[in-house]
């Protein structure tokens, strides 16, 4: 069903239930309750990019080829329940679903179950009460869960994705449903992630398409060599869908405890990469004979079968960032594949 | 008491591509295959194209992979976009997992 977007559409009853079931009449929501959209809210939405044009398109998403404006993206956000000052946030973030190398229309035609991850940096994460310490990836927070949440309803809505017609992953993922985090950069002994990209914003975020995360943990040791083999062999398995794929990227989510321990002997960020490049590997020749098609680069396809054949065709592709609280846990998070992560400066 | 929202949808853009309109008879025409790099997407789109064309009477071409790099995520290279262009009148292509 299409919609104009400036029109309003009648409720005759208000209640939560009777809301919950106008939505799923027309296909809409993703099965959780929505808060109403109604011209009050949304305007009070919008008052976070005061100044702009409410209707101007950000970005045409595929499959649904919806056009992507400010108000489309304030119509969400009401419904998953946002806060107005995210709304920057989800802003930058349509722009960022709508740049070609992310391959949006991809992402949304896999069988795999990738969704994205969207990565709040900087001042804004602090501003928008965001959590990149314990627990970031759980649930207890509304703004990770909303915005997270708001970025789906933009995907299911205006992009169309919606599984079978617009999303043709296999089983799905927890994290279609809200997959967003900050980045702790009170905790990291790096600079922050767009810094080491060369975006010098105070605020600013990251798109990733990727796989859940798959956690890793080190209780034992106070070497950054021990607690990043954890890491590489969580990179280099068969099962994930970057295993024939030489571009594929890898977010890793350093826990603060592993990340202090890694920087305490000096270690700087491209060290990691290159660390992991090098340990996350497995045989050529169990690439070649688990898979008929290897979607790598050229020179990949040259090395002899004895050759350790590293997860992904360069350390570029191995992306660090802190995140979480206390403990000795870390993540990976696999992309997709076919897709690169997108960094941008927050704008409203 | 009744209120009033907004759709959460809003405006279909104009799509990037339009596809070419289907050709009604295929005698004589000729077929290629855009092999997206699937798993037996080649074998299994090239016997449909030999059997489509013995059935019809059209011919069997041009059989490509996608270019360098190219994958079933990816668009073919230019350079494969224009040899079809100049060297067939259908392509089959698309084969999923």
């Amino acid at each position: 069903m299409v919609a104009d977007a400036t029109e309003l559409l009648e409720l005759l009853d208000a209640s939560p239930e009777s809301v919950m079931e106008f939505f799923d009449d027309r296909g809409w929501g993703d099965g959780l309750p929505l808060v109403p959209p109604t011209a009050e809210r949304v305007d009070a939405m919008l008052e976070a990019c005061a100044g702009e044009d409410p209707d101007e398109v950000l970005a045409v998403l595929a499959p649904r080829f919806g056009e992507c404006t400010r108000r489309m993206v304030a119509i969400n956000a009401v419904l998953a329940g946002c806060r107005p000052d995210v709304m920057p946030v989800l802003v930058t973030s349509a722009r960022a679903l709508g740049r070609p190398e992310l391959n949006l229309r991809g992402v949304n035609a896999t069988t795999h179950p990738v969704a994205p991850l969207l990565i709040v940096h900087g001042a804004i994460a602090e501003q928008a009460a965001f959590n990149s310490g314990l627990g970031a990836f759980g649930p207890g927070n509304r703004a990770n869960a909303t915005t997270g949440r708001a970025l789906r309803l933009v995907l299911l809505h205006v992009a169309g994705a919606r599984p079978g017609p617009g999303d043709a992953s296999t089983q799905g993922q927890p994290s279609k449903y809200s997959y967003c985090v900050a980045e702790n950069l009170a905790a990291s002994p790096w600079e922050s992630y767009p810094r080491s990209l060369g975006i010098e914003s105070a605020s600013a975020i990251t798109l990733h398409c990727g796989e859940n995360p798959h956690n890793f943990h080190d209780m034992d040791t106070d070497r950054p060599g021990p607690i990043l083999d954890k890491a590489a062999s969580v990179m280099a398995t068969l099962g994930a869908n970057n295993a024939p794929i030489g571009q594929g990227e890898y977010f890793i989510g350093l826990g603060p405890e592993h990340a202090a321990t890694i920087a305490s002997h000096h270690w700087t960020r491209r060290d990691i990469q290159s660390y992991l490049y090098e340990r996350a590997r497995l045989p050529a020749r169990l690439y070649r004979t688990q898979f008929s098609s290897l979607a790598w680069f050229p020179w990949m396809h040259e090395v002899p079968d004895d050759h350790l054949m590293p997860a992904t065709g360069h350390p570029d592709n191995i992306k660090v960032f802190v995140v979480g609280g206390a403990g000795k846990h870390s993540c990976v998070i696999p992309s997709w594949g076919m897709t690169k992560s997108v960094t941008l400066a927050v704008e409203p | 008491m009744s209120i009033h929202i907004y759709a959460p949808d809003g405006a279909v853009g104009a799509p990037p591509v339009q596809l070419a309109p289907a050709r009604p008879v295929l005698r004589g025409l000729r077929i290629g295959v855009l092999d997206n790099a699937k798993p037996n997407a080649r074998l299994l789109m090239v016997r449909a194209a030999e059997q489509v064309a013995a059935r019809t009477g059209a011919v069997l071409a041009l059989v490509t992979d996608k270019g360098p790099g190219g994958n079933a995520a990816t668009p073919c290279t230019p350079e494969v976009f224009d040899r079809l262009v100049r060297e067939v009148d259908l392509v089959f292509t698309g084969s999923a997992d």
